[in-house]
């Protein structure tokens, strides 16, 4: 199997403000086919390191190595949200286009893809999510469930080669709980996955990751995450 | 809730290319405020009405938007002739009610109803984001559409949660007079709101960043004319020479 | 203070559309992209504003008008912004026209530059919250003031009859001006604790604006 490293942070230290360090000498390695769970108490840090692999953020100290690359500016990091896709933690500030055809084709749109492909790709991501009907529909029209969904598209349809999915399932029922986890888990990419929801956790990742108190460490599968 | 509902529906207005229908709006729009001609009025007004009835816009809603019109023109048509000079029509003790302004008033009222009830029959049944498609079509500059449908998509979310604070407030005893507390109180929530509305537009910029955003918006193209298109443009294009001419007559 | 279709004559309508024309292309030009989200948003959150709130003044209440804040938040931005708001205006509620977009842009718009350009620079460097309050009153009123002064001279400019008008509006309008200057002064007042910011994302249009 695939064993490549993809994503590499070594001694990261990130912070919003001088004093406040939110993560200190983090150190994370991710490799091809690995679905890694990360928890940690609320305000601890899984969104900044997430924000951190994709460059929206840029650490104070520490290096980001993304397929074997070091990344330090912005311009390195074009190519990495190609192929690195972000599900943000609210679907409100990912569907920004009226419609969700247009939303899902944004992405592939920036990545030079042509006016039929793209018609493609939007045809075949909302069959993955089982969404076809929803071409036309009004993005803020559609249920929290149906936005989650859709936001995932709108990330899905760059085919990516990670994916950091930011609390996936969060405020999800039951049943829509249980379509992305089988969604997830018949996906072949290597993903970060942060969740509160334990049993979600349990069933789709491979490896789990704690921060706490800006630094990260291994814990065994099957222990209730979160607290120090 | 939602305040950029457009008027739905299935007719034959619905059908037509919105480009068209903004193209006629627009020109029958400033034809008629050009007009003077009484004949000339009166048939615009019977086009709108047409329109209207066309579209089948539901007639409590249509209401309501020209009682808020002609509200307005009721004054209007209250005032002028009093203040314009003229022979008088009514005398009320001193006040000397005047032809002149009477029928300025009168042309004025047909006017406005008549642009009302056209806009609403032709542009108040298309999805607004359709709207601003059509528009883009029509090389109105892209970053003015851009802007249009970035307001539009998070109008609805601000206005509810503007309600939603709203309420908090009103839940805390919150009841609004004429005092600095009431003001403050409302000031401070469009402040919040404004705050948030700056953090989430961070946020959107990011997420468009993650989807490869490099600083030029790229669209989809569509639209296509058919042939109710071109009849509703013949049809539409010989009422508004119609107008034209007659105006050009009758002046 | 909308002019509604019909009150102005083709060649006011098309003066007001040109000038405004000229003012959105200007607003375009200092509007980059990457700002379009932000001052949409703004946008948004001022319209829904006007909308949703009402100043209890007297017997009945007012809505805020906002121009004021939104120039001293947008700059030159705030007339393509104040285009689509008015558009929205009067396709949802019949408030304002589309001949006279033109017309209403250039009245609520071009005050909301006036004002950037008096207060804005004063606004970002402010130390005191007296001080905030006080410029923020004065952008909130002089745009409301600046605004009733175009629209009674574009009234007046479609008809000299229509000067009655702006005489009956003249009693309630200062008492809107006095109002909004103090909403204007509290919001400021706000922001300027909470997040200042705010105060430079229209400088950030000005310095980076441009092709």
């Amino acid at each position: 199997m695939d064993n490549r490293e993809i994503i590499r942070l070594r001694e990261v230290s990130f912070g919003y403000a001088r004093e406040n360090r939110v993560l200190e000498g983090v150190n994370l390695t991710i490799r091809a086919g690995e679905r890694v769970g990360l928890v940690g108490p609320i305000g601890s840090g899984k969104t900044t390191l997430l924000h951190l692999i994709v460059g929206l953020l840029k650490p104070q100290a520490g290096t980001v190595e993304i397929f074997d690359r070091p990344r330090a500016v912005e311009k390195d990091f074009w190519d990495v949200r190609e192929r690195v896709g972000l599900l943000f933690q609210d679907p409100e500030d990912q569907l920004f286009s009226p419609t969700v055809r247009e939303d899902i084709a944004f992405g592939p749109l920036n990545q030079g893809r042509s006016g039929e492909e793209t018609e493609r790709i939007v045809e075949e991501t909302l069959d993955v999510l089982d969404l076809r009907g929803f071409e036309d529909r009004i993005t803020h029209h559609l249920s929290g469930g149906e936005k989650r969904l859709v936001s995932l598209a709108t990330v899905l349809a760059m085919k990516p080669d990670v994916l950091l999915l930011d609390e996936p399932v969060n405020g999800l029922d039951g049943a829509m709980s249980g379509r992305i986890q089988d969604l997830l888990l018949s996906l072949p990419q290597a993903m970060i996955v942060v969740s509160h929801d334990a049993g979600f956790l349990g069933s789709v990742c491979t490896r789990g990751v704690e921060i706490s108190e800006g630094r990260v460490c291994e814990w065994a599968k099957g222990r209730v995450g979160g607290g120090a | 809730m939602s305040c950029t509902t457009h008027f739905a529906g299935d007719t034959v207005v619905h059908h037509l290319d919105p480009r068209a229908r903004i193209v006629m709006t627009f020109a029958f729009s400033f034809l008629v405020a050009l007009s003077e001609e009484w004949w000339v009025l009166g048939a615009s007004l019977v086009v709108g009405a047409l329109l209207v009835s066309l579209s089948r816009i539901p007639a409590g809603a249509l209401a309501r938007r020209l009682l808020r019109l002609n509200a307005f023109l009721a004054v209007v048509l209250l005032l002028i002739p009093i203040t314009a000079p003229g022979r008088p029509v009514l005398e009320v003790g001193p006040i000397h009610y005047g032809m002149e302004g009477l029928l300025w008033s009168l042309r004025l009222i047909l006017r406005a109803n008549a642009i009302v009830l056209a806009f609403t029959g032709l542009l108040g049944t298309v999805e607004l984001f359709t709207l601003g498609h059509a528009f883009e079509h029509l090389r109105v500059p892209r970053k003015l559409i851009h802007l249009f449908m970035f307001t539009l998509r998070y109008l609805d979310v601000l206005h509810h949660e503007y309600e939603t604070l709203l309420s908090a407030m009103k839940a805390r005893a919150f009841r609004p007079g004429m005092n600095l507390h009431t003001y403050s109180s409302y000031a401070n929530l469009v402040a919040m709101l404004l705050v948030r509305s700056l953090e989430r537009s961070e946020r959107i910029m990011g997420a468009m960043k993650c989807r490869g955003f490099r600083g030029k918006f790229r669209v989809f193209r569509h639209f296509a004319f058919h042939r109710r298109d071109w009849v509703f443009c013949g049809i539409g294009t010989l009422v508004l020479v119609g107008i034209g001419l007659r105006e050009i007559a009758g002046g | 203070m909308h002019i509604a279709d019909g009150v102005a004559p083709v060649p006011v309508a098309a003066a007001g559309a040109a000038i405004a024309a000229a003012g959105v292309a200007w607003g375009l030009r200092v509007l980059k992209d990457e700002q379009i989200p932000k001052a949409a948003l703004m946008s948004a959150a001022i319209f829904a504003a006007s909308v949703v709130i009402r100043l209890p003044l007297g017997p009945s209440a007012v809505h805020p008008v906002l121009n004021g804040l939104a120039g001293i938040l947008l700059g030159w931005a705030a007339v393509p912004v104040f285009l689509v708001s008015l558009f929205l205006q009067a396709l949802l509620f019949q408030f304002g026209g589309i001949t006279t977009l033109g017309i209403n842009t250039v009245t609520m718009g071009f005050p909301a530059v006036a004002v950037y350009g008096l207060f804005g620079g004063r606004l970002r460097r402010a130390r005191t919250r007296r001080c905030t309050f006080l410029l923020g009153f004065g952008a909130g009123a002089s745009a409301v003031l600046l605004s009733f002064a175009l629209w009674a001279g574009v009234l007046i400019l479609c008809g000299k009859q229509l000067a009655v008008i702006v005489g009956l509006a003249l009693g309630p309008h200062l008492a809107v001006v006095a109002v909004e200057g103090m909403f204007t002064g509290f919001v400021a007042g706000f922001l300027a604790r909470v997040y200042p910011a705010a105060f430079d994302v229209s400088e950030q249009m000005r310095r980076e604006g441009g092709p």
